[in-house]
């Protein structure tokens, strides 16, 4: 009952095949049962799969055993200097064919990103990345566990040094799932909890103190977009897409405008 | 931060899940995971050079591969830890708590307990093929780099591979018909 053309109806649903031969296959499946069968199978298979595997994530254990990993092998790598004199050369016609075209604007954005911002060696963003990690370790994550903006909110009026603002944005993909406070900055910070798919987006907020800060880099593969608004510094952190860490952003950003955060010191408030 | 580091973070760090779930599936236990993927870091850092242009993540799954094999051959073999361990799984759902209804988590939860375990009954030929198509997204050509197989070869075992899949499956169902996706 095996079909000979099951193999071609199998990349066909891989879309391993050009549109020419796609359309071959389908006729020969409008006419197959077999291979009608097997199409449906590997969907069925599929569904199952992606739906029951977990989508396990490294530990942040490793990762960080990792990163330490790589400071080792950074500093004692003599070589590394050499290959990065070479590269630029290797690479130049590469950029040039992508100027070229239309993308020169992304083609310089994503210079701007891998070339200057890394470079911003930022102790703050350390500590900002470094809290991040510490709060996926087990039992770390979470000190008020609601997804409700009236209890997260008043929560840090005690425990932060400002009141950040918070709201649950579940509508969008991005549900609140609570509140905690981290030591950033000499001061309480306030950390909201999002969570998009499967990403934990920790985004921080503390008194802005005129610290430099880049509006977006990636260290330990995290991404981090910061911005400032009426007197406070913000960061969201996440390993999730730039596209989904902006989707937040601009949602945190636009309350901001409609409800502006005060500095509230913790102490008054007590 | 040097260019190299930061270009590495940038590119091969953020397929660090992949790495460490793929090695899940080939090693029999979290702990030798983790060790695979820290040497499989470790050596995409100072090949990183040689990757040119190409897609990270498959290149990085070679690389884990690699190790794996090199692991597993420095190593007595021992018995398959099914993936997720169970401690694991709770960790991981302790951290996106506030399941909206706990009766369908636990449904969720035993469904894909039933995968997992269907999957680990594979062999690893076939497991590793189904994961990389089906759960890390690769084409034909990439499984065949991380596989250092023919073209030709990966077509024919990912036929074979969801064949016993479904055979496994029904078998299950047949037995246990409540527990099945």
């Amino acid at each position: 009952m095996q079909c000979p053309e099951a193999l071609r109806t199998q990349a066909y649903f891989d879309g391993e095949v050009d549109a020419l031969a796609a359309s071959e296959i389908e006729r020969h499946i409008e006419s197959c049962a077999a291979c009608r069968e097997l199409l449906q199978e590997l969907e069925r298979t599929r569904a199952v799969l992606r739906s029951a595997v977990p989508h396990l994530r490294a530990p942040a254990v490793l990762r960080a055993r990792i990163c330490a990993a790589l400071n080792k092998e950074s500093s004692s790598d003599p070589s590394s200097q050499q290959r990065l004199r070479a590269r630029p050369a290797a690479r130049r016609p590469f950029w040039l064919g992508a100027a070229s075209g239309v993308s020169v604007s992304a083609v310089a954005a994503a210079l701007v990103m891998l070339l200057v911002l890394p470079r911003f060696n930022n102790p703050l963003i350390e500590d900002v990345v470094d809290a991040h990690i510490r709060s996926l370790m087990p039992d770390h994550l979470i000190d008020v566990p609601s997804s409700d903006r009236h209890t997260v909110k008043p929560w840090f009026a005690g425990h932060a040094d400002i009141s950040p603002p918070v709201a649950d944005f579940a509508p969008q993909g991005y549900r609140l799932i609570g509140g905690r406070s981290d030591y950033l900055d000499h001061q309480r910070a306030a950390a909201v909890v999002y969570q998009h798919g499967a990403h934990v987006i920790n985004l921080f907020s503390w008194a802005a103190t005129g610290r430099a800060l880049p509006s977006s880099t990636t260290r330990n593969g995290y991404h981090l977009l910061c911005w400032r608004a009426s007197d406070i510094d913000s960061c969201a952190v996440s390993d999730t897409g730039w596209d989904e860490l902006k989707g937040l952003v601009r949602l945190v950003q636009d309350l901001n405008v409609n409800d502006h955060p005060e500095t509230a010191p913790g102490k008054a408030a007590e | 931060m040097d260019e190299k580091r930061a270009r590495f973070e940038a590119e091969v760090l953020p397929h660090l899940d992949a790495a460490y779930r793929f090695a899940r599936w080939l090693s029999r236990g979290p702990g030798d995971a983790e060790d695979v993927v820290q040497e499989a870091m470790l050596r995409a850092f100072r090949a990183f050079g040689s990757l040119r242009g190409s897609a990270p993540k498959p290149w990085l799954l070679a690389i884990v591969k690699n190790c794996h094999m090199t692991a597993l051959s420095q190593q007595q073999r021992r018995a398959f830890v099914p993936l997720p361990a169970d401690d694991e799984v709770q960790e991981e759902e302790a951290l996106i708590s506030a399941q909206a209804d706990p009766e369908q988590a636990s449904l969720q939860r035993d469904a894909k307990r039933t995968v997992d375990r269907l999957l680990s009954t594979l062999s690893e030929e076939y497991r590793e093929v189904l994961v990389l198509r089906e759960i890390e997204e690769l084409e034909y050509r990439e499984i065949a780099a991380v596989t250092n197989l023919p073209i030709g070869t990966v077509m024919s075992r990912l036929a074979r591979a969801r064949a016993a899949l479904k055979a496994c499956w029904l078998r299950e169902r047949e037995a246990n018909p409540h527990a099945m996706p």
